[in-house]
């Protein structure tokens, strides 16, 4: 990682540290003290914005590992989503079991599901691999469709969200619970990414065959990738279902599993900060798009006949993500460490 | 070349921050401070894979808004204020969509698709936030909350259907054979749920049913299995695109004009004679809890000025009929709610505006005859389908005509059913 000019490296923890400077520790701490302050400036409908994007970045950062470092391209994520909030609805309304244990096993047998989804991956890969993925998707929701155990085409109910005695009933309680695993994930992701597994996942996505020659072991940590990556969605799957508080097979649509892809891409693959970017910028694009352009539009335009500018927000929404990946095809991040970098530099150009 | 890249960025950049101000911009209108009004919030999928049925809804609810505000001065005086939102059929829109209704103040909110309330439904519930839901599956209102059905369920078509089958269209020996199509999610199981609970009752066999998709482009497959067990009428829940092709598939089989067919309400409009073609889709029954486009029922008069006028498009379509009824039933609500507690109880936009909404506008609804757009709503304690009545209709050259008066749907409590919702 490049440096501040005049920094320097004489230990090897100070080396191995993510936080290296007092600015990065300022600039840190500021920001963690802006996220948890977020409800005093929040509405509750912009907290209940920041709660789907803080779920959306855990299961994002799971697919970051599967794709962006491991390069196993999955196409089912929104499916192992599924498998986790459906996990955690039987684990805490039909066992009756603590909230906790719910979230662990809906992490757990995502994981385990996402194994079995990956065996493929290691006779296939590319666009051979994603195929087998989408199956996944179609599997899964079939299966959830069709088990009784799961309230079939009528869905089920998820309960609360609850630790000890304290009930995650209000928007504002919910945030801290979601934000504070978004937190946790993304502090694990980051760590993963500078271990000897993330290394080996790299190998793998860079060319599998020399990883092969050097000693990698392709089953292991293939399966392991898309474990680590589908234990992720699983809790990002939980959490939604305890936060939206009923289940049905249809919020978890091939369409949302493009759409997670997506993310990563534009926020930047194979990066931390990366499907923190892409995540943010896409759902606040929604948001935006759907909540404030069009009926913006609709206020100013009233000569207009009544939902006019509907067609906008698929418009727009499309223009912004083709022309994010014409211009800046590395992701959001790339463009970031490029201003960074400039920033440093600045005034001067080397 | 760098430069050139540069600007495209920055002009990103700046067509994002411009974005982001459009609260702030749409904020400065100012000049309506004074004004008293009240909230509503609409969310409807005029985007996405449900736009077929979506936008013309979503054109309808508007327009009998701008109708209601203009012409009639809003409700008792109060101008209606609509917060209306394109979900897109997106599930995760959908659920910020109501939090954003609720955030606004809104009295309560409506949406169309079954899809997208049971989507946003327990947020509401938890709120006791009160909804109405236009096209109506038994899971949203069985056991009753605060969502609320403008017309019957998926399951009261199949009810209706099959009782008017029996009495009026099956003539052989012993019990009618049926086979159902239904598509992947409320709208056909809905369906199925309802034949479960009264098929023994009706005298009719039930066949084992077949399962289809929103882009499903072929079901010879499926018609060739039912076609081997020689139904007598094969029932379709699905929408009007895929309930199309089942059709025109079962008269490529050969299947039909020899069975009867009949769909569900969210199939039977004029989109599926449009897609599916007048002389495939002639004589296919279904029901339809809405007048037909044209009827000479009172409020049919200002639903073709408007829609002509603004919306010429969807002029015919049963759909924007539905959604207009559905505003003008939410216009009673808050006509009822404020002769019951005032403006300033509602004004305020809060959980006790809400149960205000919910307990005297509501549950106070008795026999509102929505200027004969469909069937009259009231309130029965422990049912919150608003409406139980549905017509049958049949396609007669090209057009969609009924072919009996109100028929009423019973009451089906399904969460005393063991199978119901496994």
């Amino acid at each position: 990682m490049s440096l501040p000019c005049g920094v320097r490296n004489y230990t090897y923890a100070r080396d191995m540290a993510i936080l290296r400077t007092k600015t990065h520790w300022a600039l840190f701490i500021g920001f963690i003290v802006l996220l948890f302050a977020a409800p005093l400036y929040l509405g509750n409908f912009w907290l209940g914005v920041a709660n789907l994007i803080g779920i959306t970045l855990i299961a994002a950062l799971g697919l970051n590992i599967l794709i962006g470092y491991c390069g196993q391209l999955s196409i089912g994520h929104a499916g192992f989503i599924a498998v986790g909030a459906y996990t955690t609805a039987i684990l805490t309304n039909r066992l009756e079991l603590p909230f906790l244990v719910g979230l662990i096993g809906a992490g757990l047998v995502a994981g385990i599901i996402g194994i079995i989804f990956g065996l493929p991956s290691i006779r296939v890969k590319g666009f051979y691999l994603a195929i087998t993925t989408i199956a996944a998707q179609f599997i899964i929701i079939w299966i959830i469709n069709h088990w009784s155990v799961t309230g079939g085409f009528t869905g089920i109910e998820v309960p609360y969200a609850s630790i000890g005695g304290l009930v995650f009933k209000s928007e504002m309680s919910q945030f801290y619970l979601i934000i504070t695993i978004a937190v946790i994930g993304t502090f694990i992701a980051k760590n993963l990414a500078r271990t000897k597994i993330a290394r080996a996942f790299i190998a793998i996505r860079d060319n599998d065959l020399a990883a092969e020659v050097m000693g990698v072991n392709l089953l292991y940590y293939k399966l392991l990738a898309f474990f680590i990556g589908c234990f992720y969605a699983g809790i990002a799957g939980a959490l939604l279902g305890h936060w939206i508080g009923f289940l049905n097979a249809e919020q978890f649509s091939l369409t949302e599993s493009i759409l997670y892809v997506g993310m990563i891409i534009i926020g930047g693959l194979g990066t931390t900060l990366g499907p923190i970017l892409g995540v943010v910028f896409i759902r606040l694009l929604q948001q935006v798009l759907t909540v404030e352009l069009v009926p913006f539009l609709e206020k100013s335009f009233t000569a207009m006949p009544a939902g006019f500018a509907t067609g906008v927000t698929p418009m727009l929404f499309g223009l912004v993500i083709v022309l994010f990946l014409v211009l800046e095809p590395r992701g959001i991040a790339h463009r970031w460490a490029l201003f960074k970098a400039a920033y440093r530099l600045w005034p001067f150009s080397y | 070349m760098k430069d050139r890249k540069l600007s495209i960025i920055i002009g990103l950049f700046c067509l994002a921050l411009v974005l982001m101000a459009l609260p702030a911009l749409s904020a400065c209108g100012g000049g309506e401070a004074d004004v008293k009004t009240l909230k509503i919030g609409i969310s409807t999928p005029s985007t996405g894979p449900a736009a077929e049925k979506g936008a013309p809804l979503g054109h309808a609810n508007l327009d009998c808004w701008k109708y209601i505000n203009e012409e009639r001065g809003g409700v008792n005086g109060y101008p209606i204020e609509v917060v209306w939102l394109d979900n897109g059929y997106d599930a995760a829109k959908v659920v910020t969509n109501v939090k954003k209704f609720m955030n606004d103040g809104c009295l309560m909110y409506a949406t169309s698709s079954s899809a997208m309330m049971t989507a946003s439904m327990e947020i509401a519930n938890r709120a006791e936030f009160p909804g109405l839901v236009c096209f109506n599956a038994p899971n949203l209102h069985r056991p009753p909350k605060h969502i609320y059905g403008q017309l019957p369920d998926y399951g009261d078509d199949w009810t209706a259907f099959a009782k008017y089958y029996v009495e009026n269209i099956w003539k052989g020996p012993g019990k009618p054979k049926m086979a159902m199509h239904l598509l992947n999610n409320t709208t056909g199981y809905g369906a199925l749920d309802a034949a479960k609970a009264y098929a023994g009752e009706l005298g009719i066999e039930l066949l084992p049913s077949e399962e289809h998709t929103t882009t499903t482009i072929s079901e010879v497959e499926s018609l060739t299995r039912i076609k081997a067990q020689n139904p007598d009428v094969l029932y379709i829940a699905s929408t009007p695109k895929p309930a199309a092709v089942i059709i025109k598939n079962a008269v490529e089989l050969g299947m039909y004009p020899d069975i009867t067919i009949g769909c569900g309400h969210a199939a039977m409009t004029k989109a599926l004679v449009d897609i599916g073609g007048a002389d495939i889709t002639e004589g296919v029954y279904g029901v339809f809890p809405s007048a037909s486009w044209g009827d000479d029922v009172p409020g049919m008069a200002k639903v073709a000025e408007y829609c002509r006028e603004l919306h010429p498009k969807d002029e015919g379509n049963g759909d924007y009929v539905t959604a207009w009824a559905q505003s003008l039933i939410m216009a009673e609500i808050l006509r009822v709610a404020l002769d019951n507690v005032g403006y300033d109880v509602l004004s305020q936009g809060d959980v006790e505006s809400w149960r205000a909404i919910e307990t005297q506008g509501i549950q106070k609804l008795k026999g509102y005859d929505v200027e004969g757009l469909q069937g009259p709503v009231s309130y029965t304690s422990g049912d919150n389908r608003l409406s139980n009545l549905l017509k049958v209709f049949q396609v007669q050259n090209g057009t969609i005509v009924s072919v009996t008066e109100w028929i009423e749907a019973p009451l089906v409590r399904y969460e005393e059913f063991e199978w119901f919702g496994k």
